[in-house]
């Protein structure tokens, strides 16, 4: 094939986010004729991964061109206090001063650019989630490396081990329990306090296994308000079982509807590929890692692929002209391609309209000098070393109770996103602009801080960003633009990827491939080693 | 039955990720043919989309499965390369013996190799179609850049004197050309053919002898892997296997 446009295409698909790259290897898998194209220079859009040096590279791009899910991108890099006397920017330099100046720590140094692979969408996956069942359901598992989400963390600023360096990070936060055995071992809680807190879980499980025979229990309340209205569950215990939930507002904003199944989701997914953890990661740099390897099935599959390719405009519906591909497509290259469908995300097709407005959040990426281990302890016999941790940060902590939370996910080394004795903070909060910058900022520090002096954050990244959340309530569709295009909801801002996005890919693929086929076969696929000789 | 459980343990087995980079028509999915299936097609029809094969290489310690890569075709798009090569731990870098600007266009993969895939990626660089040369059968091959023989040096003399002279030899790019420039880069330097077999499989058997061993993996969905870790950090103990519920998982999703 010598151009783009030389044959008419079943379906174009503009760009390359995890649910256009799940669709391209479903249709291309169903014989269609797949162009897909991207008009960034790299996969994965709102989900990619950078090195350090194109993070800086997206950081200009965004600032200067918009027209993105991306705002107000801002770079900061440690400079050593004997390079200059304004030592850490962004922060208060009482720690840089906390070392002897004047000792070269070789730690304390950012590695090669291409050490890193920083994640804009670092969101992790429950092991029961439809998008695992798809990964392995179409093989595209076998190329990817999972790794293990081990333990939840709650900030309590007055913990009464504060003194005690051994225990590194963790003597500012509390483990969450997330079993039984757990609840039993806590020290931290009252025996009347397990008492409640058993009641629930015992509930819980109970709807789980007895298949949800209390649908019809009332959950319009707040969660809070639930646990001790219904379980007596003490106040100090609320901010734990919410992170179980992974809810990005406050406590008071949360409603049971929306946590209980999360709670469940979250207890009945651990022990399904191992003991000790219920979530998996992908290596080198989550999401995107996933959609690149589903863009190459898709490419075995036959479907063709264009970076820095973008729709400049389309033209749908003139039916007379040509019927069987109704649509005419500008590409940025100067290229004109002819389409019966086209699926993008209204970024992609250059949409200027927005449907509903989308939520935002604040985010931030930060490369630390320390592998932050006793925040990844083996808690069960058996169970593999996790790669990465969830802390929260209730409202209260560091702001007011009204605030909503602040999530930070760390990956040690081993998710391959950063070098040995080093560890990636991503860091979440559901409240955009410099307000929430200040958060996670703050978030960050007492992290770093309860380390311990060695600990430095040598590099980060902030951002809004601009997507869904589950907790939104409504969930995603497709949406019709003209009768042949269709436009994607915008990327998840969850922290778990919910199911929602494999059904939208659903709901795409069966209205292309109709009744041709069984749509109980949606990404099954037979082992593709070709030619493999054993 | 005790001896023959212990002659058939298992080796240890580890997945290598192969990217096949290389200008169109020098040959690259036939020679993966050849070495997954022993087989040559005349005039091969190019490769559609990309192609992914495996096949295994049985070392004296240890088996090595190759997941090859083939972007096929695609790169005049230059979209699919950077994908394939990334935390790939391999990559065969294929010209045309008879076609200079092959070995160009080879060169400017070992440069992005070099600029953008992992640090530890062993390139080899492969010379195809080399029985339309004259000296088709006894080919160069050089195992490892660093511990090249004395020997081979002499006959790649005379080898490049008889082809520059000898009517009729299609050969353009000179073996001592090539070789110089894969010793410079460090890459791992053959010339074969896949049409005659000669030199295939001692490309796949160089490159996984040169995997260093701390960059090897134990095979993806193996079983075993990602149970045991009590020790140190270990990513390559820690990964949990997918494939542990496949039947049961694969059976409950998706189905809705």
């Amino acid at each position: 094939m010598e151009t783009l446009s030389e044959t008419p295409w079943d379906v174009i698909i503009a760009g390359t986010g995890l649910a256009q790259s799940l669709l391209a290897l479903a249709l291309s898998r169903s014989g269609k004729k797949v162009l897909h194209l991207d008009r960034n220079p790299y996969y994965g859009g709102s989900e990619a991964a950078f090195s350090l040096d194109e993070a800086q590279e997206w950081m200009d791009g965004v600032n200067q061109r918009g027209q993105s899910p991306f705002e107000d991108v801002k770079i900061f890099t440690y400079q050593h206090p004997q390079d200059s006397p304004q030592s850490t920017p962004s922060q208060d330099g009482s720690e840089s001063s906390a070392r002897p100046a004047g000792t070269p720590d070789i730690r304390a140094n950012l590695a090669a650019s291409r050490a890193y692979t920083l994640s804009l969408s670092p969101y992790f996956l429950y092991t029961r989630s439809r998008l695992i069942s798809t990964l392995i359901s179409s093989k595209v598992y076998r190329q990817l490396e999972f790794m293990a989400v081990g333990s939840w963390w709650i900030h309590s600023p007055e913990n009464p081990n504060v003194e005690d360096c051994d225990l590194g990070a963790t003597r500012a936060f509390h483990r969450v329990p997330g079993n039984r055995e757990d609840i039993f071992a806590d020290t931290h809680i009252s025996m009347k306090s397990k008492r409640t807190l058993m009641r629930f879980l015992r509930h819980i499980s109970k709807s789980e296994d007895e298949g949800d025979v209390e649908t019809d229990e009332d959950l319009s309340m707040p969660f809070g308000e639930y646990l001790s209205s219904k379980f007596s569950v003490p106040q100090n215990l609320h901010a734990p079982l919410l992170s179980l939930s992974l809810s990005q507002l406050s406590q008071q904003s949360t409603s049971a509807t929306y946590a209980v199944p999360r709670v469940k989701r979250h207890l009945s997914s651990i022990g399904t590929f191992g003991p000790g953890f219920g979530g998996v990661v992908s290596k080198y740099g989550s999401a995107s890692e996933i959609l690149q390897v589903a863009c190459r099935a898709s490419a075995v599959g036959g479907g063709v692929y264009a970076l820095d390719t973008g729709i400049q405009s389309l033209a749908d519906g003139d039916v007379t002209a040509d019927a069987e591909y109704p649509v005419e497509v500008q590409l940025s290259s100067g290229e004109s391609v002819r389409s019966k469908v086209v699926f993008g995300s209204t970024w992609d097709l250059s949409e200027k309209e927005q449907l509903s407005p989308p939520t935002k959040v604040a985010r931030s990426i930060s490369v630390v000098s320390s592998s932050l281990a006793s925040l990844f302890p083996i808690t069960v016999e058996g169970a593999p070393m996790a790669a990465s941790t969830v802390l929260m940060f209730p409202g209260d902590t560091l702001s007011s109770p009204q605030s909503p939370p602040v999530y930070l996910q760390v990956h040690s080394s081993d998710t391959g996103d950063c070098p040995r004795e080093q560890s990636i903070i991503y860091g979440s909060v559901s409240l955009p602009g410099p307000e929430g910058h200040t958060l996670l900022e703050c978030a960050v520090d007492r992290l770093v801080r309860a380390e311990g002096p060695q600990a430095i954050v040598l590099w980060s990244m902030r951002y809004d960003q601009l997507g869904r959340l589950s907790n939104d309530g409504t969930p995603p569709t497709l949406h019709t633009h003209s009768p042949h295009v269709f436009s994607f909801p915008p990327s998840s801002l969850d922290l778990a990827l919910e199911d929602d996005t494999v059904d939208t890919v659903k709901e795409a693929w069966t209205r292309i491939v109709g009744v041709e086929v069984d749509h109980d076969d949606f990404m099954i696929f037979d082992d593709r080693d070709g030619a493999s000789a054993e | 039955m005790s001896d023959s459980a212990g002659a058939n343990a298992p080796k240890p087995s580890s997945s290598v990720k192969l990217v096949l980079l290389g200008e169109a028509a020098v040959g690259k999915s036939s020679l993966v043919l050849r070495f997954v299936n022993n087989d040559f097609q005349e005039n091969k029809e190019p490769t559609i989309g990309a192609a992914f094969l495996t096949q295994k290489c049985t070392l004296p310690t240890r088996t090595i499965k190759f997941e090859i890569w083939d972007t096929a075709g695609q790169e005049r798009f230059a979209s699919l390369a950077p994908m394939y090569y990334r935390n790939a731990q391999a990559a065969l870098v294929v010209y045309d013996v008879t076609k200079p600007s092959s070995l160009t266009k080879a060169k400017h993969w070992v440069a992005e190799l070099q600029r953008q895939a992992s640090p530890g990626i062993v390139i080899a660089l492969v010379g195809n179609k080399l029985d339309l040369t004259n000296d088709g059968g006894d080919a160069f091959a050089a195992p490892e850049p660093e511990n090249e023989s004395v020997g081979a040096e002499g006959d790649e003399a005379t080898d490049e004197a008889a082809e520059d002279t000898t009517p009729g030899d299609a050969r353009k790019v000179s073996t001592r050309e090539a070789n110089s420039y894969a010793e410079e880069e460090s890459l791992l330097f053959f010339e074969t053919s896949a049409k005659t077999g000669t030199n295939v499989v001692d490309v796949f058997t160089a490159i996984a002898n040169a995997i260093p061993e701390s960059s090897l993996k134990t095979g993806r969905g193996a079983a075993g892997a990602g149970q045991t870790a009590l020790g140190g950090r270990s990513g390559e103990d820690s990964r949990v296997n997918l494939g542990e519920r496949n039947a049961a998982t694969a059976k409950e999703g998706c189905a809705c």
